[in-house]
């Protein structure tokens, strides 16, 4: 195989496991990279082939710069699926990735649930809501949320409508405050790992 | 001097501690590299290697730059060279001389202290309770 035909090769496995790239950032990768190879190559007087396996499997390398660009985009996203693929990706990576994914699931999971049931009240008002029962001075929470059917007496719904301001103030700042969590610890990851 | 050497992978790392802290001065470095002026992938892994003892695995610079450029630290544009393909050069943008700035003052502080903390040990002397 001619020095030409082993570059175009691996710059076609990389091409091809750039997948997710768009057409652009995948040739502009391939152009840089076959540059590189033919200087090293030059320069430093070793053959087309060790430069090759200096830079590793296609595949890999290929990983590193999907990874990098996966998680520097979603560090500046809003978009909960956006930053939901990065968690997962980054769940791949260690524990510390693990934890952010769950943190995720969580706390979207449960600021999505307020916030629907908050917009739920207005359309099913007597099965929506906080249910308590007293006994006596104390006061237990029997149950809260969408309910059919609604908890029978002696519990009894205590918020009324106030139940949509509440739940749609929490279940926001839970949504918040998941985004922001997740955001700082993609920006944390890339600094401890810079090749993810 | 021993050179920090950057695995290509993890699997080629005997201390995982010492991977972790070689990786997480990596983007410092290449940032670092391109203060005075532009340079392409190559003369970055070489000035590394020359000026850090930074031996970089020729894999692990170019998605770290694509990366930096995505974040707006970095500008690239591709110059016509004599070798008789185009080279592409990599500079800082403004956010970046500012990041690098920021990271070079978190640096020399956090190592200054840390130093202090090692002399006994590198000069093998009990320390203080």
């Amino acid at each position: 195989m001619t020095t030409e035909m082993q570059i175009d090769s691996y710059l076609t496995a990389l091409r091809h496991h750039l997948g997710p790239l768009t057409i652009a950032e995948r040739e502009e990768i391939a152009r840089e990279i076959g540059a590189h190879v033919r200087d090293s190559a030059e320069q430093s007087g070793t053959s087309t082939e060790t430069v090759l396996a200096r830079l590793g499997p296609a595949k890999d390398l290929a990983a590193q710069y999907r990874d990098g660009l996966l998680i520097s985009q979603a560090s500046r996203s809003l978009s909960p699926l956006v930053l939901m693929r990065a968690t997962l990706r980054l769940a791949t990576k260690g524990a510390f990735g693990v934890l952010v994914f769950f943190v995720g699931v969580f706390g979207y999971l449960t600021g999505g649930s307020l916030v629907l049931s908050g917009l739920i009240k207005p359309i099913f008002p007597a099965n929506t809501g906080l249910w308590v029962i007293r006994y006596g001075r104390s006061v237990r929470i029997a149950s809260s949320g969408v309910l059919f059917p609604p908890p029978a007496p002696p519990a009894h719904e205590v918020l009324g409508m106030w139940y949509i301001l509440l739940t749609l103030t929490l279940g926001s700042l839970t949504l918040l405050l998941t985004t922001w969590a997740i955001r700082r610890s993609l920006r944390l990851s890339q600094r401890w790992q810079s090749k993810l | 001097m021993a050179k920090l050497r950057i695995p290509a992978t993890e699997a080629d790392s005997s201390d995982p501690w010492e991977a972790q802290l070689r990786k997480g001065a990596v983007e410092m470095a290449a940032l670092a590299s391109l203060w005075q002026g532009r340079l392409y992938g190559l003369e970055i892994i070489r000035f590394l290697d020359s000026r850090s003892q930074m031996a970089l695995a020729e894999g692990t610079i170019y998605p770290i730059l694509s990366r930096l450029k995505a974040e707006g630290m970095l500008t690239s544009e591709w110059v016509e060279a004599d070798a008789g393909h185009p080279r592409k050069y990599y500079s800082l943008t403004e956010a970046g001389r500012e990041r690098l700035h920021q990271m070079a003052e978190a640096w020399v502080s956090f190592s200054r202290g840390l130093t202090q903390l090692l002399e006994p040990v590198l000069e093998q002397q009990e320390l203080p309770q």
